[in-house]
């Protein structure tokens, strides 16, 4: 990892609070437009990912650690909601918290590989992942194996049941913001400071007296727990599951959307998820092309360095106001 | 279970573990050179395999000899030109390593999407490499193509190591992977020592591309999963080290066949992972940190 400050990490600017306000206003107020029912499921799927982007930007942008392996969080979360939904006939608020806590539980199992760095980090978490997917496929028993998981309920608060497509939309959206600024609050805290150290210099952060494990732990905990999150969220707004949407590709995914929208930088953990979900959408018209035109769009954007498209978006804005 | 199912498991295993080791030494090398974990090692072993198949529908007489060298060439001359279309302009604008990683997983999708439009997305046969003849061994019958496998890719492994070891451009690149300030101060060409890497791991790649193809069959896909198999033998061994990647590799493939059959075949890659991940724990710089350590 570079030295280098992350793009848009300083404390938060009034432009920058306006600027948060009017997308946040404007992402609410779109059901009001009355949109497509089509348009609405794509973009509650891209607060998902942003979601479990934002874990990973925290693992990853923040602290230094690169983990291939957050679709194993981003499964279990997802399973475990839909099996206490479907098999105990759990409310929803219930098993979202639950399924959290459950993958953050099991992340506590793949603690002692923090300790590990790089491209080490990277296999291990990697192994999990792999170990995951092949459990769900295989325990036909709990998760229904390749049939899948079918009939998970609607998400529904407080005994109203969210369903239309607008309601649950705004559920997504409501979740990503509250980790969003939750994890922009954190980013300033001392914890965001103890673990921006220890990206930047692990020896010299442990030479300082930070807890240098125990943070990195910490850390990995807290992004299973989003990641955890972001499945429950999945389960409930897909209701089915099936093994295949939690293979190695949903890790590198996630790890896409971080990349590509800076490292570092929670706008652009979102920012990259919007652009991993819809991208291939919108290529649709290019038909059997449009992974080939993806990967290539991928590989132009990492020309434009660590701050990625978040990074690119800040440069643009400093060029025209400076006109 | 009988002796003669035994040693053809343990001829399976083996061969198989060439083909990981194969494609492990080219992540190793990769790795040690530039630090880059190159998830397009996997589709240059599938564009290998595809390459050598298409050269065989040309040419349906060739020998097995040159079937492989086609794979090699091929992959060879694609490894090249990835580092020189993307990767060195990427490391030119000094990007994160991170960045680059990425990239390579845009070039992965890039290289699996074209195979599909190109070869179409249906499994393909290789046509009958070997003669069919079981070859017997102290009277155990071994299938040809495994021995065939086995030998080429030996072959194949120590002739790397003989170029690492008594050209001039091998000890260069040794030299470059351990040290580039220094080793550039000394006089290597840097970035012409990057191409020679990355022209090795995909002649590695293409061998292996080949040899699983003959296998089994090939098809758009079957890079994804050797390739992540292959880096985790790689890890196994120890990243960076090259002895250790091999022996990564044939560890890894007899892992997989006898718990395969032993334990279970649904969680056959499930075992390779939990071994992979214990090592780590255990010992953090893989098999050949252990040797290290007492030497």
């Amino acid at each position: 990892m570079s030295a280098a400050a992350p793009a848009l990490a300083a404390p938060l600017s009034r432009a920058h609070k306006v600027a948060t306000t009017l997308i946040l206003a404007a992402l609410v107020a779109l059901p009001l437009s009355g949109p497509h029912q089509f348009i609405l499921h794509m973009l509650s799927l891209v607060a998902i990912s942003s979601i479990v982007a934002l874990g990973l930007q925290l693992l990853l942008g923040f602290s230094g650690q690169l983990s291939i392996g957050q679709a194993a969080f981003y499964g279990i979360g997802a399973y475990a909601s839909g099996l206490f939904a479907t098999k105990l006939g759990m409310p929803f608020p219930a098993a979202f918290v639950l399924a959290g806590l459950v993958a953050a539980l099991t992340s506590l199992l793949m603690v002692p590989i923090t300790r590990l760095t790089g491209a080490y980090l990277a296999v291990a978490t990697l192994g999990f992942s792999i170990l995951v997917y092949l459990l769900i496929k295989n325990e036909e028993w709990l998760t229904g194996g390749s049939f899948g998981l079918m009939g998970i309920p609607r998400p529904s608060l407080f005994g109203f049941v969210l369903t239309k497509p607008g309601h649950a939309y705004l559920l997504c959206v409501a979740v990503a913001a509250i980790v969003y600024f939750a994890l922009l609050r954190l980013e300033h805290s001392r914890f965001g400071r103890a673990i921006n150290a220890i990206r930047q210099n692990e020896d010299a952060a442990r030479a300082s007296g930070l807890p240098v494990t125990l943070l990195k732990s910490q850390c990995f905990v807290i992004a299973a727990f989003v990641a955890g999150l972001g499945g429950s969220l999945y389960a409930h707004q897909v209701r089915y599951l099936a093994p295949t949407d939690f293979t190695f590709w949903k890790s590198v995914e996630i790890l896409i959307m971080v990349v590509i929208g800076g490292m570092g930088s929670l706008f652009g953990a979102v920012l990259g998820a919007a652009v991993v979900v819809l991208l291939p959408e919108l290529l649709r018209e290019v038909g059997d092309y449009r992974m080939l035109v993806f990967g290539a769009i991928l590989m132009a954007v990492m020309l434009f360095g660590e701050s990625g498209i978040a990074g690119f978006l800040s440069q643009c804005l400093k060029f025209f106001s400076k006109r | 279970m009988s002796a003669a199912d035994l040693a053809d498991l343990f001829a399976g295993g083996l061969a198989i573990g060439c083909v990981y080791s194969l494609v492990a030494l080219g992540f190793a090398m990769i790795i040690r050179a530039t630090g880059i974990i190159h998830f397009a090692q996997g589709e240059l072993l599938m564009l290998g395999s595809m390459g050598a198949l298409s050269a065989l529908w040309l040419l349906p007489k060739m020998p097995a000899v040159l079937v492989l060298a086609c794979g090699m060439i091929a992959s060879g001359l694609l490894a090249v030109a990835m580092e020189f279309l993307v990767y060195r302009p990427l490391r030119l604008r000094r990007v994160p390593l991170m960045n680059v990683i990425t990239a390579t997983v845009g070039m992965s999708i890039l290289c699996i999407n074209a195979a599909r439009i190109i070869w179409g997305s249906e499994p393909l046969r290789y046509p009958e490499l070997f003669s069919s003849s079981a070859y017997g061994f102290f009277g155990v019958r071994v299938s040809p193509q495994l021995v065939w496998i086995m030998v080429f890719g030996v072959v194949l492994m120590g002739l790397m190591q003989l170029f690492l070891k008594y050209t001039r451009t091998g000890l260069v690149m040794q030299a470059v992977a351990q040290d580039p300030e220094v080793a550039q101060l000394m006089g290597a060409n840097l970035s012409r020592m990057m191409v020679y890497t990355f022209a090795i791991a995909g002649m590695m790649a293409g061998a292996a591309g080949v040899m699983f193809g003959s296998l089994f069959f090939s098809f758009f896909e079957m890079g994804f999963v050797i390739g992540i198999k292959g880096f985790v033998a790689a890890t196994l061994g120890g990243l960076g080290s090259l002895g250790g990647a091999m022996l990564g590799g044939i560890l890894f493939g007899l892992i997989e066949t006898f718990s395969a059959v032993y334990v279970s075949s649904a969680y056959k890659d499930g075992i390779g992972m939990v071994l992979l991940i214990a090592i780590l724990l255990l010992l953090p710089s893989g098999l050949v940190g252990l040797w290290r350590r007492r030497s």
